[in-house]
């Protein structure tokens, strides 16, 4: 926190940038940074400006910072009087103050005056979720995602809905629809594989091998992948539904996955990881 | 790889370079003109040098130009995790415990609300 609290205006604006493109949440730093070093030097800020103030109306609704949240709305409703994305955020800061009906009615405004506005229909999807009327959401989103089928966002929040309510089959599907779009992403198969292996059974273990090792593959880093496969090919060597070639296969991936994660283990300089995964276990 | 002042002045040398060439080339078909000759090719140095200051503006935009990207396109990915790729920014919901933490929250009184919420 010490660094936080001397950080310079232009530090600030490089880090919430980086922050910004890797879609960090940091809500609380946001704001502490806001306070400590960017509010006074705001107009230094340039064509970032607008961008900076967004993101940090955001984080403040996040941490229900209302008072910073209605200065950046106020801010940026005089820059952009009528300005439909301006709008949405009058809408959130409802939605912070659980005023959901006003929020929603707001929302329904600014789809009538913008029939394409994508941004308020997913606020709308936010709102139920919110509410914790998950399968009301999963229906709006949906909706949503008939019309705008190439939002990856939309496909990934409509997958976690799915996990949330434990429909795992369709949560699957939704994976890989975000697959097809970006078939280098790591994470993604990660993810499909998390899945596949959460469903369990002798198809979907045998999937979630194949997807582990998919995004070992892509990326040698994946430390979970790694566990995903551990996991997955030691259930299938135990099991006694596959074949004696399946299982002589997996046993020899589960040992591979073991020794690359000692490995791994070893130049963190963990000392003894065998000690570490024994305190673990029940006694 | 940073943009030093020396590699600035190799990219403006090859430029300034490159049109004088350039110059050279017209004055010599003027040249030409002038004297009624047929023109058969450029001479010889102003070709050199002309490929030349080529050369030394590539070399200096490679430097200017910013760092190279990686060829594997799962490179910028490597270094992403779950955390960061799962956090969807146009779904965020903020009628969570966090804001509990805040200076100017009140918490719920009246049970109706609370029904509401199971």
């Amino acid at each position: 926190m010490n660094s936080i609290n001397t950080i310079s205006w232009q530090d600030a604006k490089d880090l919430f940038r980086t922050w910004r493109e890797n879609n960090e949440r940091k809500s609380e730093d946001v704001i502490y940074i806001w306070k400590a070093a960017l509010e006074y030097n705001l107009n230094k800020l340039g064509n970032e400006k607008q961008l900076v103030v967004e993101q940090v109306c955001i984080a403040a609704l996040d941490c229900h910072r209302l008072d910073i949240a209605e200065f950046c709305i106020r801010y940026l409703n005089k820059e952009f009087p009528y300005s439909l994305r301006v709008e949405k955020y009058k809408a959130m800061i409802l939605e912070a103050q659980e005023r959901y009906e006003e929020a929603l009615d707001i929302l329904e405004n600014i789809i009538n005056a913008d029939k394409t506005n994508s941004a308020a229909r997913k606020r709308i999807v936010a709102i139920f979720k919110a509410q914790g009327r998950n399968v009301e959401a999963i229906k709006q989103l949906t909706e949503y995602l008939k019309t705008y089928m190439t939002d990856n966002e939309a496909w990934q929040e409509l997958s976690e809905l799915y996990i949330a309510e434990q429909d795992f089959q369709k949560a699957a599907f939704c994976v890989e629809e975000l697959i097809l779009h970006s078939p280098h992403n790591h994470l993604l198969h990660q993810r499909y594989a998390d899945i596949r292996y959460t469903q369990g059974g002798t198809e979907n273990m045998e999937l979630a091998r194949a997807y582990y090792c998919q995004a070992l593959k892509l990326n040698p880093n994946n430390m979970r992948a790694l566990y995903g496969l551990y996991l997955a090919t030691s259930n299938i060597a135990t099991s006694s539904k596959y074949p004696a070639q399946k299982k002589k296969e997996a046993n020899n991936l589960s040992e591979w996955a073991l020794t690359e994660i000692k490995q791994r283990y070893k130049e963190k300089k963990v000392a003894n990881i065998e000690d570490y995964i024994a305190a673990l276990q029940i006694s | 790889m940073g943009a030093t002042a020396f590699h600035r002045f190799i990219l403006t040398l090859g430029f300034l370079s490159l049109f004088h060439a350039a110059y050279s080339a017209a004055q010599h078909r003027s040249y030409l003109r002038l004297n009624e000759l047929e023109f058969t090719g450029l001479p010889l140095d102003i070709t050199i040098q002309a490929i030349l200051s080529l050369f030394v503006i590539m070399y200096g935009v490679l430097y200017i130009a910013g760092d190279f990207k990686e060829i594997k396109a799962s490179a910028d990915l490597e270094n992403r995790s779950w955390e960061t790729f799962r956090n969807v920014s146009s779904f965020y919901i903020f009628n969570h415990r966090g804001k509990a933490f805040s200076p100017n929250y009140k918490p719920l009184r009246s049970k109706s609300l609370l029904d509401i919420a199971d």
